[in-house]
């Protein structure tokens, strides 16, 4: 095997610092841009078709550009964000406007699957559009929220080896250089295997927790 | 009070447009109970929701409590609105909350402080009958403790108006009069006015003071529901008393009726509050020389008042009928003549 066991650790740190970070900027960023898509759209909360359309037409934009070409277009902003454009930090760049409009997306479905009735009685017991949004809107979304951002992550752990395509470090980057370019299969076997149980207890502790949230 | 001026809300679906208030004019008084039947698609859904401005008027006016909404910002309109509880057909409870957080909303949304919020949700739910219910959750309770969930929630405010979306149109009969006795338990406990729409015509019999009936848009027929149970105007109106009132002739006796054609002469008595009490058709037939034969009867009661319905034969010389429907007419009792192919 061409890696110790101390670089396999240290990929899989930066692996956890990507996902992380990533999903934590992406969660800013999403959780917004989510909720405006909800509330603004035709005959909802805050209905602005000018506001819903412009959101809307960027999310499907970033959306529809391949992660790894995003990464390489991205490029300029990534420097002008981070100073560089080669390694974890830079890489959480292209993550969050990978990650950003998708978990606008889900959590635009999580939230549209709330009962518009119990909106309606937020409305009827005179709530400000604000506490129709945090006191209705998203706890009764929030077992369905949780999956999303379960599914997000994944997703984040999914594109940050991707990244490592590039330079960004982490288990991917390892994968990449070791067990495919110099053909050691042990360093392929360990790193996929590692990303199997990490998607794994993701998903397992995601559906958990909303388990726990839902309550039945 | 609810005060409706020639209320107009006209809906846009697909370039046509769609009336579906057209022209309501309408007074609700202070305290009473209220009720608005219809048929779905009449408009009082609109109308309900035009209350509380769920649903903005196109044109016309509504006022509350001498307030006019439509001259409102809606920051005053949100105030307004905590005046007016709003109970649904379909609950609309959170489900993420438990009963005792459902009841709280209205509070926390008010800002009103912890300790308070606690002694008046356990008030609250006292009175709906779920003190025992406090830390479930909506999908562990039958619909009827959701629908007193429901009426809580409304009432945590404290609010001078009740309004009532098919507050019943979801539970089976037996709820429905627990229900509606909570709600009339409201009524005169706390001096709400309550403000029902419905389909189910025994829900206004139950306990509204009034009823308008509404149909495309428009209020049809207006009045206690004594008179308008007791005699309806428009077909409408017929066919919901007769829903409920069983006052039609059964096919059995319209059979006989139409066999006998112009052979028999059959009546349909009427019968309303104290002259129900009175052995009339005993009088009649000792004082004139006919036989009486019931084909059919009933006795309702309305708002406290007996309404008897009777379908009779009267058997003798033609003039002798004469004079006695005479008599019977001078005793204030309405008497009409059932012809066959007719109820």
């Amino acid at each position: 095997m061409l890696v110790n066991f101390d670089q396999i650790i240290e990929a899989l740190i930066e692996t956890v610092q990507m996902v992380g970070f990533s999903l934590l900027f992406s969660a800013i960023l999403g959780l917004p841009l989510g909720i405006l898509l909800v509330v603004t759209r035709k005959g909802h909360l805050l209905e602005n078709l000018p506001v819903f359309n412009v959101i809307n037409g960027i999310i499907n934009i970033f959306r529809s550009v391949p992660f790894i070409i995003l990464m390489v277009a991205i490029i300029p902003i990534t420097r002008f964000i981070v100073g560089t454009s080669i390694g974890t930090a830079a890489a959480v760049v292209p993550l969050v406007f990978y990650a950003g409009p998708y978990i606008a997306r889900l959590i635009e479905n999580s939230l549209l699957e709330v009962d518009p009735g119990v909106l309606e009685a937020a409305q009827a017991m005179g709530a400000t559009p604000a506490q129709v949004i945090f006191r209705f809107l998203i706890p009764e979304a929030l077992s369905s929220l949780v999956l999303a951002f379960t599914i997000a992550t994944i997703g984040l752990v999914g594109a940050s080896a991707m990244a490592g395509a590039v330079g960004g470090g982490g288990l991917g980057d390892l994968a990449i250089t070791y067990g495919y370019q110099r053909f050691d299969t042990m360093v392929m076997l360990i790193t996929v295997g590692i990303l199997v149980v990490m998607v794994q207890g993701l998903q397992t502790f995601g559906n958990l927790f909303s388990k726990r949230i839902r309550r039945r | 009070m609810i005060e409706f001026q020639q209320l107009k809300k006209v809906y846009n679906s697909g370039g046509q447009e769609v009336a579906a208030l057209n022209g309501i004019d309408l007074l609700i008084k202070k305290g009473e109970i209220f009720g608005v039947i219809g048929f779905s698609g009449a408009g009082k859904s609109s109308l309900i929701r035009c209350v509380n401005w769920l649903e903005q008027p196109t044109s016309g006016k509504v006022i509350i409590d001498g307030k006019d909404l439509t001259a409102l910002t809606s920051a005053q309109i949100r105030e307004v609105k905590k005046n007016i509880g709003m109970v649904f057909q379909h609950f609309n409870l959170l489900n993420s909350k438990t009963v005792f957080a459902n009841v709280a909303m209205p509070l926390l949304l008010s800002k009103v402080p912890k300790e308070e919020i606690k002694k008046q949700v356990t008030e609250l739910l006292e009175f709906v009958g779920l003190s025992d219910k406090a830390n479930y959750y909506p999908d562990q309770l039958s619909g009827g403790q959701k629908q007193r969930v429901g009426i809580a929630r409304a009432l945590a405010t404290n609010p001078s108006i009740l309004l009532c979306d098919e507050a019943t149109s979801a539970l089976d009969p037996q709820t429905t009069s627990s229900i509606l006795e909570l709600l009339r338990k409201i009524n005169q406990e706390y001096a709400i006015t309550i403000l029902i729409i419905t389909h189910e015509m025994a829900v206004i019999r139950e306990i509204c003071d009034r009823v308008a009936v509404i149909e495309a848009g428009k209020i049809i027929e207006e009045g206690t529901v004594f008179n308008v149970f007791s005699s309806p105007k428009t077909d409408t109106a017929r066919n919901f008393v007769s829903s409920v009132m069983n006052d039609q002739i059964p096919d059995s006796i319209k059979e006989i009726i139409e066999k006998n054609d112009g052979l028999q002469k059959v009546f349909r008595i009427q019968f309303i509050g104290q002259t129900a009490g009175q052995p009339l058709l005993s009088q009649v037939a000792k004082k004139f020389d006919i036989h009486i034969n019931v084909l059919f009867g009933n006795i309702t009661e309305l708002q406290g008042t007996p309404f008897g319905n009777l379908i009779v034969e009267f058997q003798g010389a033609d003039r002798e009928i004469n004079r006695a429907l005479m008599y019977i007419n001078q005793e204030k009792v309405s008497i009409k003549e059932v012809k066959a192919h007719a109820s």
